[in-house]
């Protein structure tokens, strides 16, 4: 027996690998699509809800539509599934009128209510969405995403299980009331006896919560209670029913669909980017039955989605590449040109670059910019860059000493030669920063910042008491640990030096790890970067408020809190609002808990036979307004072929 | 015979066992996790979503229930990829990853004992001397670079293959030689140690009394003896190869496994992490108890135990 095996041993190792080799090359090969792009690494979800990144809007705005589009030569909203809108006097109600031949894939009816059981879903506290607090200018939003009650309050109760007969993923069975009584507890409080709580404490406790609840329902007082199964099960909450979440009740939620083809929303105050906000992708339409009948994450299967956008889904290979096809059912199709676009999943932007080069794409949105300044030396006609609506910056952590004195901060800044950093250092791809808000905002004017002079920097160092940098403590600057980050930060570890005699010793941490200490402010310096969320200098100025969870620097103004969160939102007057925007960034850039750097700009390379890829500060490029000029790609590609 | 594979079996499970429960706990003593965002998320939306993940339940409890869906073979849903089950992100990325490794191996194996054998039998000639410098260089040179310089000579000077890409053949080739030319100069380097040790053995100078020619003496006397060390070699490095590659897959956009095992941790996405984990302990460990039962055959005096 042992013989035999020692004999057959070679062979059946070699036929073996000659059949796992025929396996390895054996396989269907997909027909070529008309269009081919990069679309970096592979997308989170496809789940408008809960996807936050570029590449997914990409696939979100091709397989579903929202209320309004946005036309990507100027962003304005053109109607999507809405057909037109209209805003109260006051501008607080805002009334969509959705077109009739809105269809999903599956050849129903777009409704209202679709908009208002997505919208619901997205500000669930159990669908844990990102961009939820987008639906915060709508009265209650907050309230119901929070999962704040108050005694009065109309609410509604979730069971654990779906009614009978209802889908197998739909919502657990609902009862309504009104909340009569109140009260919380936590199962071995770690707050007990502490008065300040750090950031994990604050954590910890909340898991331990138990929230109880006596609701009045059709006359009668019931007990209900929510919190972690572990911690809700202890014996003296037994008089309590346990229940998944309560709630205000949606219907108190300024989001009202009186019939099919009218939806009504309520705004907490005069917004008047909420128009264009519908047209953010976390704000598009799923369809629920599809939602309910297979749950996540099988109902976005390629055989199981049902969209409303102007593709659908035909195949998705993990890692591989994502392919669409032309809707049918899509009201518009008549003016989609492509019929099946290849979106490939490709996380380096070198390899995006060969196979642009090679000709294997007819677009990559991002170009490696080590390459940028060789590729604009070659003069080349299918390069384009944009400006694009973000900002690399440093934060100070004006809790520590002696980051806490704002002349330091500004001397730091002065210190700092923002053009020969983006000309030799990055070399290109982005624009030396002038301000915090990004230019491109049209109709807003940022106020002036971010010269570079070294003798103010060193008058206002010694003012602050280190003449020359002498006594001042060395500073750490933590960065991500990616390329650009570490030759940044070098950059200005020298200049800081240089000019100013301050010691800096960089510190690279890993992505986690890099935001659980800015995050806990356990930094001097550190580099960091934001992209805004729309066309409004709101976006980039918010998250400066006091105590706001994008602030991580400490810092606090009463002033600029009070500009941001009440005098502007109230204000009805665009251009007075905006000036008031204004005001908030002069007083920002004069305190300077964060230090503007650069803007970077969008470069991307896209065939010159590609027609209707327009240049804009989101760099939203909606695949369905794409179309291809036959006759010039036949033209780019025949030389090709003939070698 | 049966004997040794059951105990082997045995000990796989307790390996499995002690390497899952590790890793369990030690991602979740790194700070972060599969929540943390480039944003900040609001503390309520970070509970929701830890909840979603249940990482709110206390640690034994997510011990247990993890272990008990590991024992119905479901690894759960990604924790960063949530369009995905784990099952599903393996089960697509292993066999892209498996072929890749098996033409590079193939292509290895070919090639690395071709070398091997001839720069024995010519010890100390130009070709044994030409041959050990590729082979060193081979080793030496980080297979990014030879990615470069590949893709620079066979896709933009010369253009036989595609850049990038997976879903024909013609993406195989360059990736496959690219993962394959460091192994291919390791086995080099073993085989003509190994041929070395036997062509000085009394029995190889037996055969040669016998009037043997020089290619029966290595080909049917010496080879085997030269394969022992390639076969030690050859388990952990099929395991590394099928498990993929994160530079060559980065550099040629495959769908493979090799990302994973490292994103999986830098991103803190827990359930994939584990599962990678556990592909790689079943394939090492498989790959050693093959290579332990394939000494037993080519060398009969081994005993297994």
């Amino acid at each position: 027996m042992q013989a035999i095996g020692r004999k057959l041993f070679p062979y059946l190792a070699a036929i073996l690998l000659l059949l796992a080799a025929y396996f390895a090359v054996a396989g269907e090969r997909r027909a070529p699509a008309d269009f081919t792009f990069v679309n970096g690494t592979e997308i989170k979800s496809i789940d408008p809800a809960i996807s936050t990144g570029q590449p997914e809007g990409r696939i979100i705005r091709a397989l579903f539509e929202g209320l309004v589009n946005w036309d990507p030569r100027d962003l304005s909203s053109t109607p999507g599934v809405a057909a037109r809108w209209e805003m109260s006097e006051d501008s607080r109600r805002i009334t969509f009128h959705l077109r009739d031949d809105a269809l999903w894939s599956d050849g129903t009816p777009v409704t209202a209510d679709d908009f208002v059981y997505s919208y619901r879903r997205l500000l669930d506290p159990l669908t844990a969405a990102q961009y939820a607090y987008q639906l915060y200018y709508v009265v209650g939003a907050e309230k119901y995403n929070r999962g704040q009650v108050a005694v009065g309050d109309r609410v509604e109760i979730e069971r654990f299980d779906p009614p009978s007969g209802a889908p197998p993923h739909a919502r657990g069975e609902l009862l309504r009331g009104t909340l009569l009584e109140y009260a919380e507890a936590f199962v071995d409080d770690p707050a007990a006896g502490k008065t300040e709580l750090s950031d994990d404490e604050q954590r910890e406790r909340l898991r331990r919560r138990v929230r109880m609840y006596t609701i009045e329902i059709d006359g009668e007082a019931r007990r209900f209670k929510t919190g972690v199964a572990a911690f809700r099960d202890e014996p003296e909450f037994d008089a309590y029913e346990p229940v998944k979440q309560v709630l205000v009740d949606f219907d108190t939620v300024g989001i009202r669909a009186p019939d099919d083809r009218t939806l009504i929303f309520e705004l907490n105050n005069p917004a008047p980017y909420f128009v264009s906000l519908t047209g953010f992708y976390p704000l598009y339409p799923v369809h629920r039955e599809t939602v309910e009948r297979f749950g996540s994450p099988d109902w976005m299967r390629p055989e199981n989605l049902v969209g409303n956008g102007p593709y659908r889904l035909e195949e998705r290979a993990f890692r591989d590449y994502i392919r669409l096809a032309k809707s049918k059912t899509y009201w518009n199709a008549e003016n989609v040109k492509l019929d099946v676009i290849d979106a490939l999943a490709v996380e380096s932007n070198v390899t995006a670059l060969n196979m642009y080069e090679n000709r294997q794409v007819d677009w990559t949105p991002v170009v490696p910019t080590v390459i940028l300044p060789e590729l604009k030396k070659q003069d080349r006609d299918d390069l384009r860059v944009a400006p694009y609506l973000t900002i690399t910056y440093f934060r100070f952590n004006v809790t520590r000493s002696p980051l806490t004195d704002a002349r330091v901060r500004r001397a730091l800044s002065l210190a700092i030669d923002r053009p020969e950093i983006v000309d030799k250092i990055m070399r290109g791809g982005r624009t030396a920063a002038t301000s915090f808000v990004p230019i491109g905002i049209e109709g807003y004017e940022s106020p002036d910042c971010c010269q570079h002079d070294p003798e103010e920097a060193r008058r206002l160092l010694a003012k602050a008491g280190f003449p020359g940098g002498k006594g001042m403590r060395k500073l750490t600057l933590l960065h991500n640990a990616s390329e650009d980050a570490e030759k940044l930060c070098q950059a200005v570890q020298f200049q800081w030096h240089d000019t100013l005699g301050v010691e800096v010793e960089l510190v690279r941490q890993e992505w986690g790890t890099y935001q659980e200490k800015v995050r806990n402010l356990e930094y001097d310096v550190a580099i960091a970067g934001w992209i805004g969320d729309y066309v409004d200098p709101n976006t980039f100025l918010d998250m400066f408020v006091t105590g706001g969870g994008n602030n991580n620097t400490g810092w606090s103004h009463a002033e600029f809190d009070a500009i941001i969160k009440e005098r502007a939102p109230r204000e009805r007057d665009p251009e007075k609002r905006l000036a008031l925007m204004r005001q908030a960034e002069e007083i920002l850039l004069a305190e300077m808990p964060v230090v503007p750097l650069y803007f970077p700009e969008r470069n991307y390379l896209v065939r010159t036979y590609v027609k209707g890829l327009h240049n804009n500060i989101l760099d939203v490029h909606p695949l369905h307004d794409l179309w291809i000029d036959e006759a010039e790609r036949e033209r780019q590609t025949a030389p090709r072929r003939k070698r | 015979m049966i004997a040794f594979l059951l105990r082997r079996f045995m000990w796989f499970v307790i390996t499995v066992w002690a390497v899952q429960s590790l890793s369990f706990f030690l991602v979740r003593l790194a700070p972060g996790g599969p929540f943390t965002q480039e944003r900040n998320v609001p503390l309520h939306v970070e509970l929701a979503q830890r909840a979603k993940l249940n990482l709110d339940v206390p640690l034994y409890e997510q011990y247990f229930g993890y272990f008990g869906k590991l024992f119905r073979f479901d690894l759960g849903i990604s924790d960063r990829q949530p369009d995905f089950t784990v099952n599903e992100i393996i089960a697509a990325g292993f066999p892209v990853s498996a072929s890749l490794g098996v033409l590079a191996l193939l292509f290895a194996v070919a090639l690395g004992l071709a070398a091997g054998i001839v720069s024995a039998v010519c010890r100390g000639r130009g070709w044994d001397v030409s041959i050990m410098a590729a082979a060193t260089l081979g080793i030496a040179v980080p297979s990014f670079v030879v990615a470069s310089v590949v893709i620079i000579l066979f896709v933009f000077v010369w253009p036989l293959f595609p850049a990038a890409g997976w879903g024909e053949p013609a993406n195989l080739v360059l990736p496959a030689f690219c993962l394959g030319a460091p192994y291919a100069a390791y086995i080099a380097r073993l085989s003509r140690t190994g041929m070395l040790e036997v062509l000085s053995q009394d029995y190889i100078r037996t055969a040669y009394a016998k009037g043997l020619s020089t290619r029966a003496v290595v080909l049917r006397h010496a080879l085997r003896g030269a394969l022992l060390p390639v076969f030690s070699f050859l388990g952990p490095a099929v395991a590394g190869i099928l498990t993929g590659s994160l530079v060559i897959e980065k550099i040629f956009a495959i769908p493979g496994l090799g990302v994973h095992l490292l994103n999986a941790a830098l991103q803190r996405d827990f359930t994939l992490m584990l599962g990678m984990v556990l592909v790689y302990t079943t394939v090492l460990y498989s790959m050693n108890t093959l290579v332990d039962l394939s000494y037993r055959i080519l060398d009969p005096r081994v005993e297994l135990t």
